[in-house]
């Protein structure tokens, strides 16, 4: 399936006709052996607004998954009902083969999550917070000592020592987040905007930690607006824009002939150039 | 320029009863004229002070003067009830600190808590206006009263806003709340310990003699110059009016400096909290019910020392345990009166999925079975409960020792156990059911809930007190025989209050993480609220 760009309207056929009802967890599991994520007919709506509109996505297994689209495409959302934390209205998502929203306890300790803008613990230091969350988890003491204590290092963290996470800056919260993430060795890592307001230091750090991370075999999910970054770093791509994948696959087959993932991205939401003209007052006067 | 504050002021003011439709509009517009009703009853009562003009003077000396301190501490207590309290948020405009300062003074004067003292104050200004001659003059001190109130509070502020924009600043803030409860209780037991055969004499003894130090205090200058005036003291009157005026161009004055200071220069942001002490977590693992108890009564355990908004009720409610009973009775049976505050030791353990926000994700992404969610609630309970039981137990103990009451302290142990217990059921089950967001900026210990959820976190607090009444009472009922029949009954009142609160604590873990692990979404998307405020 993957390999091959697909357009929104090939989901939709599909989805009408290979699976004319949403198969049971285990089918469904049996079906995308090899996907490390799998959403079908995910929805989500506000009232009369629709964030997440019936999508569809297969994100294969040791891939580097970019979700671009503009602020409101659904990102979050999606991401959210994603990991648990938002109640989807219709729809199944199947992380490692298990199933989200019935098989939470397995699907959950199969997932590393990332979220955007959420509080942590705010007031435990960033060692007390990884030994809390990696007990809480049930591993043993040692083990997670042992590994907090090298992610702490490899993520550049050591200097923080005892600080409280709540003195923490962007970059180091985001950092702490990932330790939390990666402590249980999870299969899948699901970061919402890992590299948004991060200085290049630790945004450097962060992505090469995934992208040893997903070397080893892991599979990376990330969000983001930024198309460049994405063009650097993912094998594949999916494109949101108004609550619906507009374009999922490998990155080269995404950007088709257009010179950058950026144009390729333009042209697939409809966004066409900044008219020339008008702001004629701007810079002309000192009022 | 003064101008746009005052309507951008109102706007601020006015944007709820403008937001709200239909019946929360009326709601509003019904709250609004009982409150106004309120007021003008209190202000009608100290207009009425007019009869006994001596009287009026030695106690409007006092209320102006707890007036001014009032509106001096609030913003250390309460730092952003009022969006227009933060002066960076006008750093960056092209104004003349001069207008600024102005336009800040009216802003001040709009709002409904100038309202309603300017309406104090008038009904102040009549009770000093007398004879009525001079009651220009007393409308003028009124006047005085409120700006010096106003320009003092916004010099404290702004002074202090540097300070506040930093959360180790906060927790100063909350530290100064305490100190102010405990101030209000020492005031109350003080005014209760005169001997009561003569306590409004006493009383009456203690307003005038304070009245007479505090009026040569700038409000107190301000509550007898007209008094000063009609009796044609002119050197008094003189010499009150320089305090006065004096004052308030010594509190403009450094209001203009703190404004100046706050606009040119960068608060110090390197004032983080001082950083956690090495090994403060043990090794327990969240293999089992227990396991996840230990794990997370650990983590409760070392953030009540650390967060002020944890360690503080802890302290007052220490502090509550042993004064209330000696304030609502006087003699034996004042073991019983520990209850209450073993009620609100239980109650600690409420809300337990609200108290820190949106970070309920870290849980919702570990906390994913049954048994782990039992024993989370488990172990925010005995974090709870074994403070718990020491202030209880020693609550009751110095009773019995001041009151030689021992006889009833098993009844009041059963009694008094069987409600902490009762309200750490009652407080687990009801933070699943009605959870509530919790303020994340920690900008006031006594805000306790965020705008549009006060409804919901009323609701909550009743109904988990009431559950703790409701698991208390069989042995209340024991603890009642005890004392209408034989003594006897007392340990049956113990035996029942710890048989029936574990019970309680046990069942209410379980249907406290069913209903968690049901309803996880909503709850976080309840409780995240509190990031926004």
């Amino acid at each position: 399936m993957h390999g091959e760009i697909m357009t929104n309207s090939d989901h939709n056929s599909l989805s009408g006709t290979a699976l004319p009802s949403y198969p049971g967890a285990a089918d469904l599991a049996k079906q995308t052996a090899g996907q490390a994520l799998v959403l079908r007919g995910l929805t989500k709506t506000f009232g009369q607004y629709t964030a997440v509109d019936h999508i569809d996505l297969d994100v294969p297994a040791g891939s580097f998954f970019g979700l671009v689209g503009p602020n409101g495409a659904g990102k979050t959302t999606t991401l959210s009902m994603v990991t648990g934390l938002l109640q989807p209205d219709a729809g199944r998502v199947l992380v490692a083969g298990f199933d989200v929203w019935s098989d939470p306890a397995a699907a959950k300790a199969r997932m590393g999550v990332l979220p955007d803008g959420l509080r942590l613990f705010e007031r435990l230091s960033g060692p007390e917070l990884l030994s809390y969350l990696g007990r809480l988890r049930g591993l043993p003491p040692a083990t997670v000592a042992d590994r907090a204590g090298e992610l702490i290092r490899v993520l550049d963290l050591d200097e923080a020592g005892n600080k409280l996470v709540a003195d923490y800056s962007t970059g180091m919260r985001k950092k702490i987040t990932l330790a939390a993430a990666m402590l249980h060795s999870p299969a899948v890592l699901l970061l919402d905007e890992p590299l948004e307001a991060v200085d290049p230091v630790s945004a450097r750090i962060i992505r090469n930690v995934l992208s040893r991370y997903t070397a080893a075999g892991g599979t990376v999910v990330f969000s983001s607006h930024v198309m460049a970054l994405v063009e650097g770093l993912c094998s594949h791509v999916a494109v949101m824009a108004k609550g619906r994948i507009i374009a999922s696959g490998e990155l080269a087959a995404v950007r088709g002939s257009a010179a950058s993932l950026d144009d390729a991205f333009m042209h697939l939401v409809g966004a066409g150039d900044v008219e020339q003209g008008g702001l004629s007052w701007l810079g002309s006067s000192q009022a | 320029m003064v101008g746009v504050f005052a309507s951008l002021k109102w706007r601020l003011v006015t944007s709820r009863l403008r937001a709200a439709t239909g019946v929360k509009r009326v709601g509003l517009i019904v709250l609004f004229v009982v409150v106004v009703l309120f007021i003008g009853l209190l202000a009608f009562g100290i207009a009425a002070l007019r009869q006994v003009p001596d009287i009026a003077v030695s106690v409007l000396i006092s209320v102006f003067t707890l007036q001014l301190i009032g509106w001096a501490l609030t913003p250390l207590v309460a730092f952003g009830v009022d969006e227009t309290v933060d002066p960076a948020r006008f750093a960056l405009l092209p104004i003349r600190p001069q207008t600024l300062q102005r336009g800040l003074l009216v802003t001040s004067l709009i709002g409904y808590f100038p309202i309603a003292n300017m309406i104090v104050l008038i009904g102040a200004a009549i009770a000093l206006g007398v004879p009525w001659s001079v009651l220009p003059v007393a409308v003028l001190c009124a006047i005085v009263q409120l700006l010096l109130c106003v320009v003092l509070s916004r010099a404290a502020s702004t002074s202090m806003s540097g300070l506040m924009a930093s959360r180790r600043g906060r927790d100063l803030g909350m530290a100064v709340g305490l100190v102010i409860f405990l101030l209000y209780m020492g005031f109350v037991v003080f005014i209760n310990s005169g001997s009561s055969q003569s306590q409004g004499d006493a009383l009456e003894a203690g307003v005038t003699g304070v009245a007479s130090v505090l009026q040569w205090s700038p409000p107190g200058a301000l509550a007898t110059l007209p008094h000063l005036l009609a009796t044609g003291q002119w050197v008094h009157a003189l010499a009150a009016a320089v305090i006065a005026l004096g004052a308030l161009a010594l509190a403009w004055w450094w209001w203009a400096v703190a404004l100046h200071k706050s606009l040119t220069t960068v608060p110090s942001t390197t004032a983080g909290s001082s950083p956690a002490g090495p090994g403060a977590l043990d090794t327990a693992v969240g293999d089992g019910v227990t396991g996840t108890m230990r794990v997370v009564a650990d983590r409760d355990r070392v953030l009540v020392w650390r967060d002020p908004m944890r360690r503080m009720p802890w302290l007052m409610l220490a502090v509550l345990t042993v004064v209330w009973p000696f304030l609502v009775v006087r003699g034996q049976g004042a073991v019983f009166a520990v209850a209450l505050g073993a009620i609100f030791c239980g109650a600690q353990a409420g809300n337990q999925y609200g108290v820190e926000g949106s970070g309920l994700w870290l849980h919702l992404q570990t906390i994913t079975d049954r048994v782990r969610a039992r024993g989370e609630v488990l172990g925010h309970t005995i974090t709870a409960l074994l403070p718990g039981i020491v202030v209880v137990v020693v609550g009751i103990a110095i009773q019995a020792v001041v009151h030689d009451d021992w006889a009833k302290v098993p009844a009041a142990l059963g009694v008094c156990l069987g409600a902490l217990f009762g309200a750490l059921a009652s407080a687990s089950y009801i933070s699943a059911v009605l959870p509530y967001a919790q303020p994340q900026s920690r900008k006031s210990l006594f805000a306790s809930s965020v705008p549009g959820q006060k409804g919901r976190t009323f609701v909550a607090s009743v109904a988990m007190i009431v559950g703790a009444i409701v698991i208390a009472l069989p042995a209340a009922i024991a603890a009642v025989l005890s004392l209408i029949s034989s003594p006897a009954w007392g340990w049956l009142a113990l035996v029942l209050g710890l048989v029936v609160g574990s019970g309680a604590i046990v069942l209410a873990a379980r249907l406290t993480a069913d209903r968690y692990l049901d309803q996880a979404t909503e709850i976080f998307a309840v409780v995240s609220a509190g990031d926004r405020s």
